[in-house]
């Protein structure tokens, strides 16, 4: 188990490097010269040169990526081009909002999306399994950003018991990561369903009835194991699903995360916190998927021979 | 020295339907059959002649729906297995009527040590604590012939081969000391040498622990070897009903005597197999008569219309067969049809 | 029987060997495999049927899956008809699979369920070119009939039949091309014993009939016993023994023959037996055990069979075995 760990911690670096190589060579086709925008309007050709040369937008671009690569493992991600605070900084400050709300918004998918399927599978087809795989698919097909809407104005305006937006309190968490956690409780609900319907029918749910166990036994403890597997890797994939969320949320309740950052900062073509705020939002991504596969492993040992 | 003792387990009628979209199906049509402590009982058969559904009926372990006992009653101890509540059913699960299955394989939690998957009957069962029940199970996996059991219990089943996981089933449905072990299939997955040592292992536990066993199979070798009495089935219904040397030198029933024959025999040469021509009847499509009459080659008129009972043929046969009553008139046999 | 020595040799399997290779669990342990056949040789005579019986892992289908080189063996020979086939390329092999037809232990996996019998009677032949396209019905119900189909199987799918009558028209599907050889890899083991008699039986006559050469791979000695003129029995990737059937039954050598042999149980009660019981389970095939690799589970082992790996040895007329102290062994 150790030594898988290890590997996969490996794993990640090349992983890591080829993130930094994609969001690097990405920004060299968005349109438009860095040193020209920075220069400003009627620059002469000389200043343009002198930034350049200052930036080393000069050198081959093989250089420039290996800079930038070394720049990136000393933790300088640059400085930003509209109020020249290093980029580090910025997304420091924002990373955790972001993060706060990534996690309130997970554990709602998981406890929300996993109680749902339960019920649901330990009945089936039942009045209970019908209505609540409705409100699923309801989950699914309803878009972020009018959800997100009808929940402040429902909550906010109409019962006037949360607040609008901003992130002071916990109570401003609420909404936003029902917003963002919901359309993955949906997934993971209809999942858990899935999974646990196929584990039931296995012998060994079998072999544990003929043991006397109480029904309640056989769910919680021999069942839902089994059943979990596959739903811990449905989790893993929400998790991308929900980064590229927080993008959305965070423009609608007004939070000042990295998502945001990251709008904000392509509007004004502020080339290097983009940089900075996707090369993070990888990072993220990254690591999340370490902890699923670990977990994973840790659900089913069994992989480990095969 | 059989039929002096009160049976254990009383099977009268015992019916059980699956309904589907196809119509309903008769997997067991009205059986019935006695065990007797220490005794081991036979019910051999076909796929689909309805043997596995008997013995999950027995433990009320049948999926339902679609399936569902519609008729009959499992005496057990004098109590009604199929009228009984749930609470109480439970209780004997596993403690005084356990059962094994054929695919160890499939038949064992896969993320659940296999120490914990006997533990947990006996904390249930006996009231054990953890430590108590953990030590019996170890203990248990010894006793079924498991080398090094205290390792080998704090390992998940994809660890063990199968037929350690067939010993590993047997130790889960002996630890609480029951009074029947249904076997069902409890060898066919497994290799002919690693036959040999579950079957003697099922045995000796037998003996040691004097617990009636019910063996589910469709090897008459099986049969031969291991059980005292047997009950063969065909189309949901037992069609013969005597003890193992009786059915082997003298098979009464047709169906029985094309089974005996169909089989390759190790010890002699034959030119060709004896076959039983055609096939079973559709389970959503009983005929009227006997299920049998569509292969029997002694089959007549009657045999079409009107079903057999399984009758006394004498002291320890029953067969189902019209041959064997008064309404038969053996006109085929005189033809030289047969 | 006739002796051997005036048969024709029509498959020679020399010094085969089939390793797979196994996903390494760190990058620090050398390449590991799985000596699924490790260097064994036999030969099969025109007409005859040899059988190969052993447990699971033992190498008995792989055997014959290599032989059609379904799999690529790791190395060896395969002479059909004194040719190798393991270096013919794709048009030749293609070619002589019409020789050899193989009929596998289900059916239903093995048959199209998009097709009707008709249609993939019709592809079996058109992939080899035996029968004009006119004659093609003719022969199609002609093949029925040896089969033991009705002719109006011919517009059925394959789930409507039960699995003997499945198992009769792969059959069917074999003999189509007119093939000279054909592996039957646990053709019987998934049906009823009733059914198992008739698919025995029809195999039998149709030997008979068109003078076929049968392969015969089974975990059940009882129909091994009824359908070969040879019989070979493997152990872990290895043979353990060869001989006549008769000689294989009546007086087997090998300690793990006499052991497999007294495993079976035997419908007769009446019978009673000194079973040996092997203790333990097969080693893995990846790590065999050296020297013979039965010797961890041997109950006459000595130190010999620990170090040295026994050839096979005629050591009756034409009974090969392959055990170091075969000769001094209680009968």
């Amino acid at each position: 188990m150790l030594m898988f760990i290890l590997r996969r911690i490996l794993q990640t670096i090349p992983v890591i490097i080829g993130v930094t190589f994609v969001v690097f060579f990405i920004m060299q086709l968005v349109p438009g010269d860095p040193a020209v925008l920075l220069a400003g309007e009627g620059a002469s050709k000389e200043t343009i040169e002198a930034i350049r040369e200052q930036l080393g937008l000069n050198q081959p671009l093989y250089i420039q990526y290996f800079e930038y690569l070394t720049n990136v493992f000393k933790g300088d991600l640059g400085v930003s081009l509209k109020n020249s605070q290093p980029v580090l900084n910025e997304i420091l400050v924002r990373l955790p909002i972001t993060i706060e709300l990534a996690f309130f918004s997970i554990i709602i998918t998981i406890v929300l999306g996993m109680a749902a399927g339960i019920i649901s599978a330990v009945k089936p087809y039942s009045l209970t399994d019908v209505s609540v795989m409705l409100v699923a698919l309801l989950g699914i097909s309803l878009p972020s950003f009018w959800f997100g809407l009808m929940l402040m104005y429902f909550f906010s305006v109409k019962l006037q018991i949360l607040p609008v937006a901003g992130w002071d309190s916990l109570l401003h968490v609420i909404l936003p990561a029902i917003t963002l956690g919901a359309g993955g409780a949906a997934i993971v609900a209809r999942m858990t369903r899935s999974s646990m319907l196929e584990v039931i029918r296995q012998d060994y749910i079998r072999t544990a009835r003929a043991k006397g166990l109480r029904e309640r036994i056989i769910i919680y403890k021999h069942a839902l194991r089994n059943a979990l597997i596959p739903v811990i890797t449905v989790v893993g994939l929400q998790f991308g699903a929900l980064l590229g969320g927080t993008v959305l949320v965070e423009s609608i309740f007004a939070i000042n995360g990295l998502g945001r950052m990251i709008v904000d900062a392509i509007r004004m073509r502020d080339l290097p916190m983009v940089q900075g705020g996707v090369l993070f939002a990888s990072l993220i991504f990254v690591v999340v998927n370490l902890f699923v596969d670990v977990f994973y492993r840790f659900f089913n040992k069994r992989i480990e021979l095969n | 020295m059989k039929e002096r003792n009160k049976p254990i387990l009383e099977v009268k009628g015992l019916k059980t339907l699956f309904t589907t979209k196809r119509g309903v199906s008769k997997a067991v049509d009205g059986i019935d059959f006695t065990l007797h402590k220490g005794e081991t009982l036979g019910i051999v058969g076909e796929s689909g002649c309805g043997k596995s559904m008997t013995s999950l009926s027995i433990l009320r372990l049948i999926p339902s729906p679609p399936g569902k006992i519609a008729g009959g009653s499992v005496y057990f101890k004098g109590k009604d297995l199929v009228t009984m509540s749930e609470d109480e059913m439970r209780k004997i699960r596993g403690n005084e009527i356990s059962m094994i299955f054929q695919e160890p394989m499939t038949s064992l939690n896969p993320v659940i040590p296999v120490g914990e998957q006997i533990a947990e009957a006996l904390r249930l069962h006996q009231k054990m604590g953890k430590k108590a029940a953990w030590d019996k199970s170890v203990e248990m996996l010894k006793l079924v012939g498991i080398p090094s059991p205290e390792k080998r219990a704090k390992q998940e089943p994809f660890q063990l081969s199968g037929g350690m996981r067939q010993r590993v089933m047997i130790a889960m449905a002996l630890a609480c000391t029951p009074e029947i072990l249904i076997a069902d299939e409890p060898t066919t997955a497994l290799d002919v040498t690693i036959q040999a040592q579950i079957l003697e292992l099922i045995k000796d536990l037998q003996t040691k622990i004097g617990m009636g066993v019910i063996m589910i199979t469709h090897d008459l070798g099986v049969v031969a070897e291991t059980c005292d009495k047997v009950a063969v089935m065909y189309a949901g219904n037992i069609v013969e009903h005597a003890s193992t040397e009786q059915i082997f030198a003298d098979p009464k029933h047709p169906y029985t005597q094309g089974l005996l024959n169909s089989l390759p025999k190790i010890h002699e040469d034959q030119d060709e197999l004896i076959t039983i021509d055609g096939s079973v009847p559709s389970p959503y499509n009983m005929p009227a008569g006997c299920r049998f009459a569509s292969r029997c080659p002694y089959a007549e008129d009657i045999c079409a219309t009107h079903q057999p009972d399984l009758i006394s043929h004498s002291e320890d046969v029953k067969v189902r067969c019209w041959k064997y009553t008064d309404k038969w008139t053996g006109k085929r046999d005189k033809e030289g049809v047969v | 029987m006739d002796t051997t020595a005036e048969k024709n040799i029509i498959l020679q399997v020399d010094r085969l060997k089939q390793y797979f290779p196994v996903k390494k669990d760190s990058i620090f342990k050398p390449k590991a495999y799985v000596k699924a056949v490790d260097d064994i040789s036999f030969e099969l005579f025109e007409g005859e049927t040899l059988s190969i019986v052993g447990e699971s892992g033992c190498g008995k289908s792989t055997t014959g899956r290599a032989i059609l080189r379904l799999d690529e063996p790791t190395d060896g020979k395969v002479l059909y008809m004194g040719k190798d086939i393991l270096t013919l390329n794709k048009k030749d092999m293609r070619k002589l699979r019409g020789d050899l037809q193989v009929i596998f232990q289900d059916p239903f996996a093995s048959l199209n369920p998009r097709q009707t019998v008709k249609q993939i009677l019709n592809e079996a032949m058109a992939i080899q070119n035996v029968v004009e396209k006119s004659k093609r019905k003719e022969r199609m119900l002609e093949l029925l009939g040896y089969v033991g189909l009705p002719p109006e199987a011919l517009e059925r799918y394959p789930h409507e039949f039960s699995g003997g009558q499945r198992q009769r028209i792969g059959i069917a599907r074999a003999l189509a091309v007119n093939p000279k050889l054909i592996i039957c890899d646990e053709a019987v083991s998934a049906l009823d014993v009733s059914i198992q008699a008739q698919i025995l039986n029809l195999l039998k006559k149709l030997q008979k009939q068109f003078k076929l050469t049968f392969l015969f791979i089974s975990h059940d000695l009882s129909v091994v016993r009824h359908i070969s003129d040879r019989v070979m029995v493997m152990y872990l990737g290895k043979v353990v023994e060869i001989a006549e059937k008769k000689e294989m039954f009546d007086s087997p050598l090998h300690p793990y023959t006499k052991a497999l042999l007294s495993s079976i149980p035997v419908p007769d009660p009446t019978l009673k037996r000194d079973r040996v019981i092997l203790k333990g389970d097969v080693p893995s095939p990846i790590d065999p055990p050296g020297g013979c690799r039965f010797h961890t589970r041997c109950p006459f082992a000595a130190e010999k069979c620990k170090q040295e790996e026994p050839p096979l040895r005629e050591l009756v007329n034409n009974h090969f075995v392959s055990c170091h102290l075969a000769e001094t062994l209680p009968v």
